[in-house]
Order: C-alpha cells, then structure tokens, then sequence
C-alpha cells in the first residue's frame, strides 16, 4: 500500500525502530512538565505508527500532541535505536498542515510572516541607535526575539561589540522564517531573499547572528545557499567572542544553560564555557548539561502554542540552576533568556543573562 | 457602567494604556481594564518587580505577555512599589478571570496622591476615550 504522507514515505523505518523503551520519556521536557506519555517520544511515534496502520488519521485531534514538541532533541540524543524524533515530528507537522490541520498560532505565524518582517506583527522595530546597512567587515544579525523580546539584551551585545572595536553593521533585517519549517510550512523566500541581499550589499565576510537558531537556518537551508556560495560564513556569538580576553572578571557563581538549537543541534558545547571560564572562575555546572542538558521549552512553537507549558518547562530548568547555587545563569540564546526570565520566581534571587549581556555590564562597572 | 460590552466601573480611574487605579488608604492598587484583557487573550507571563522599586510617572516598570502580545506598564504617578499579586506569578490567567479583583497587579505607594486626579474617571470621559479606541483598534 501506498504511503499517504510525505512522513511516512521518508521516516517509515525509523518510526518502526522505536522499541517502546521509554529512555526518551525520562529526558522529554514536555513530559516532565506534563507528565501525559501522549506527549513524549514514544507516545507520539506510537500515534504516527497508528497513522502509518491506517488506523487514525492526521487530523486536529492530534494537533495537541504532535504540534506540542520543543524539537530540543533530548530524545534523540538518548533513543537507543537513533529514532530522529525531531525530523519526524516536522515532516507530520507539514502533512497536517497539508491536510487543513494546524494550530492556529503557527496558521496565524505564517500570515503574520507575508505581512509583517517579523513573527510579532511589530511594525516599529528598535532602532538600537545605531547605523544600518553600512559597509563592514561583520553583519550582525539579532533575530526576532532579539529585536523585539529581549532587545535590552540586544542592546548589551552591541555595546559589547563597540567595546571590543568590532567593525560590524546592522542591516534592515527580515525574519529568517526558519521557524515556520518547524510548524508546518516553508521558508518565506521573499524574506530569505531580502535577508541575503542586505547582507552580500554590506560586502561582509561573515554573519555574526545573536540567535542560534537564525544560524542554523542561514547555514543548513538552501534557501538561504546563496549566502555559502557568495563565500559569506556564519557563526553565533558565542563562537565569535571565544577569541577574546576580556580583562574583567565576577566572583559570582555562574552557572551556563545549553540551548538545544546551539547544543545538541549544533554540537557547540565548549565555546560558551571556554568564554566563561575565562570570566568567572566560580563556574559550576548544572546537573544536566551539555548534550544532556534540560530544554527551556520555547522552541519548536512551543512557547507561541503552549505558553504556560513552555513557563513550567523553563521552571523546571531553573530548578536545576536553584539546587547548585548559582546567582548567575548565562545562556546564549535570546528565547531561552525570555523563557527563562519570564519562568523565574521572584523568591529566585539569581539573574539571568545572555553571557554578552553580563560581560558587557562587568566591563561597564570596571570602567 | 459597560461599553460596548467592556465592564468599565465607574469608580476607578483609568490611565491612557488601559490600567485602571483605585484607591486604598495610603496605596493605589492598579490593574489591566477589561478592554485590554480581551484584547491580550490569555495572559501568560507578568513581571513581578521587587517591592520598594522607584516609579516615574510615565515610565515603564514592568511587562506583560500574552501568546500574542507583550504590554508595557507604564507608572500611572511618581512613588514606588509597595506590593505585588504574587498570585499573578503562578496564575496570570486571573487577570483574564477577574481583571478587577483577584487578578489586580500592583500596589503604589504614591509621593502625591493627588497626582490620580490626571487620570481619567467618570462616565462621560471613560465613554468618549474607550469609544476611540476600540474604533482605534478595529482599524488596525
């Protein structure tokens, strides 16, 4: 028979593969802030198996379930039969969008994204007080929620890069619209399309973006391939600043939050730490870390579907940060700093940061 | 009195980014109006800042988000943060349940109580403003 979705024609196997352990309930963000098994891994392979039998249909009765994961691939990472969940869940994110079932935040996100430049709707972008679309060695690309969620935090690296005599430009930047491949779309090309020109008209060299997930799109999508040809690289902050001395340092103890989009999806675990290390010797880690680290819960559409389950994921990672003491938590990701910010409770006396954000302001106090 | 559907009572003030005021002893509570609740939809996140924190009138002090929106809140007078709802922190939804009671937001300690009397209050001028802003926000 015939294969009816485009998820069972490309993952049929791998979904066949998952044994029914449960190793990926133990790590799903999702389920431990829910605790239904509907929501984990093998709850949601299960039902795709149930799809694939012709038993079920994808249909809003499973918009819950399948539009209801962070794709931070903890469950990945620790599927002993290397089931790619992630990868699994976009492409039946896609069918059911294709077959007229979808949340209505990311319905509602992919209209925003043919109107507006970026998924908020917001029409008066910040203007962070500083030139655009100049000629410079560097384009910094500060992403949406950079922009518009998080801009004091923004507004921290810029300063932070002035300091550091850093030759970078801002330019009139569009959403990367990666986001909608997570929910069940396509790329907006005319915004892709804007993006690159802005930035090849700067004669840059190199992207610098503050948000992981903008980097991830900018290098693994082709739609945004142009940019590779042209000879134009792409790294995150963290990857830049690790060449740095920053001649300050905090007696505080500092503890790092791994955002899965730079972690387990792009393996850069050491760069951040090799920055901090240099800057707080009290470092300490979480008892989660690195690959194993604990999902905030914004991403994946998360925090735009699911907002209080997103909160009570970011609340649980907090925990960890509460059980080792730490009074700093750096991250570098501008959702996870949102997430994280808007889950911590005020008897929380620790601050948390973008680690631009707190170097900037330590450099500012030595001043 | 309602307008148009949206519960405005007649004794609070109201200030222009749709948090009304009340007085209570020496403090002023404040909250979101109904208007913008539903405007908002689900309320999910409000920032809670310490108590004691200086406030200008004018000036922003906290943010509010829903899953679609993010609202400042901007001092309705000069003084500082008395309190909070900390209830708010754990359930923000009360202000889309109850946005004039359980789900109040703050409490002011003003340097001039007199100062409310620049915010709006009454039938005819609550009327006249809030009719403008839903034509506002209909356009938009």
């Amino acid at each position: 028979m015939e294969a009816k979705y485009e998820f069972e024609k490309k993952y049929r196997e791998q979904i066949l593969k998952c044994s029914r352990c449960g190793f990926c309930q133990a790590v799903c963000p999702v389920y431990g802030a829910t605790l239904r098994p509907a929501l984990n891994a093998r709850g949601k392979m299960l039902l795709l198996k149930e799809v694939m039998d012709g038993k079920i249909e994808l249909n809003d009765e499973l918009t819950e379930t399948l539009f209801q994961c962070t794709t931070c691939a903890s469950c990945f990472e620790n599927c002993p039969s290397g089931v790619d969940v992630p990868e699994i869940i976009k492409e039946a994110r896609k069918d059911m969008v294709k077959a007229g079932s979808c949340h209505p935040a990311f319905a509602g996100m992919n209209e925003v994204l043919k109107k507006h430049t970026n998924i908020y709707a917001e029409d008066e972008p910040e203007d962070f007080e500083r030139e655009r679309n100049k000629q410079a060695e560097y384009v910094y690309f500060i992403g949406c929620v950079g922009s518009y969620r998080e801009d004091e935090s923004t507004m921290a690296t810029l300063d932070l890069l002035d300091r550091l005599k850093v030759d970078y430009t801002l330019i009139d930047e569009v959403c990367c619209s990666g986001v909608l491949e997570d929910v069940g779309y396509e790329i907006n090309e005319n915004l892709a399309m804007k993006n690159i020109d802005l930035i090849l008209k700067t004669g840059a060299k190199t992207v610098i973006t503050g948000c992981p997930y903008c980097s991830r799109t900018f290098n693994n999508k082709p739609q945004y391939a142009r940019l590779k040809e042209k000879g134009i690289k792409i790294i995150h902050i963290t990857q830049f600043l690790q060449d740095f001395d920053f001649n300050v340092k905090t007696d505080k103890r500092v503890t790092y939050h791994d955002p899965c989009d730079l972690g387990r999806h792009c393996g850069i675990y050491e760069e951040p730490r090799n920055t901090i290390r240099k800057i707080a010797p009290n470092f300490v880690e979480m008892p989660d870390n690195r690959e194993n680290a604990l999902c905030c819960g914004a991403g994946g559409g998360v925090r735009g579907g699911y907002a209080k389950n997103s909160i009570a994921m970011a609340r649980r990672r907090l925990e960890q940060a509460e059980e080792v003491g730490a009074e700093i938590v750096l991250t570098e990701c501008n959702s996870c700093v949102h997430n994280l910010a808007n889950a911590k409770l005020r008897k929380q006396k620790f601050k948390i940061y973008n680690t631009t954000q707190f170097i900037n302001e330590l450099m500012e106090e030595t001043e | 009195m309602e307008i148009e559907g949206y519960n405005m009572p007649d004794e609070l003030y109201y200030e222009e980014n749709h948090f009304w005021v009340k007085e209570e002893g020496d403090l002023l509570i404040i909250g979101m109006d109904d208007f913008a609740q539903v405007m908002a939809g689900e309320i999910v996140y409000v920032q809670l800042p310490d108590d004691g924190k200086k406030l200008k009138l004018g000036k922003k002090f906290a943010k509010i988000e829903s899953g679609k929106w993010l609202g400042k809140v901007y001092a309705p007078v000069n003084g500082e943060l008395a309190t909070v709802n900390e209830e708010l922190e754990t359930n923000p939804g009360l202000i889309n349940d109850d946005c004039y009671g359980k789900g109040w937001m703050y409490k002011i300690r003003p340097d001039d109580k007199g100062e409310i009397e620049n915010l709006m209050r009454g039938k005819e001028a609550v009327e006249k403003w809030l009719l403008a802003e839903i034509e506002k926000y209909a356009e938009e």
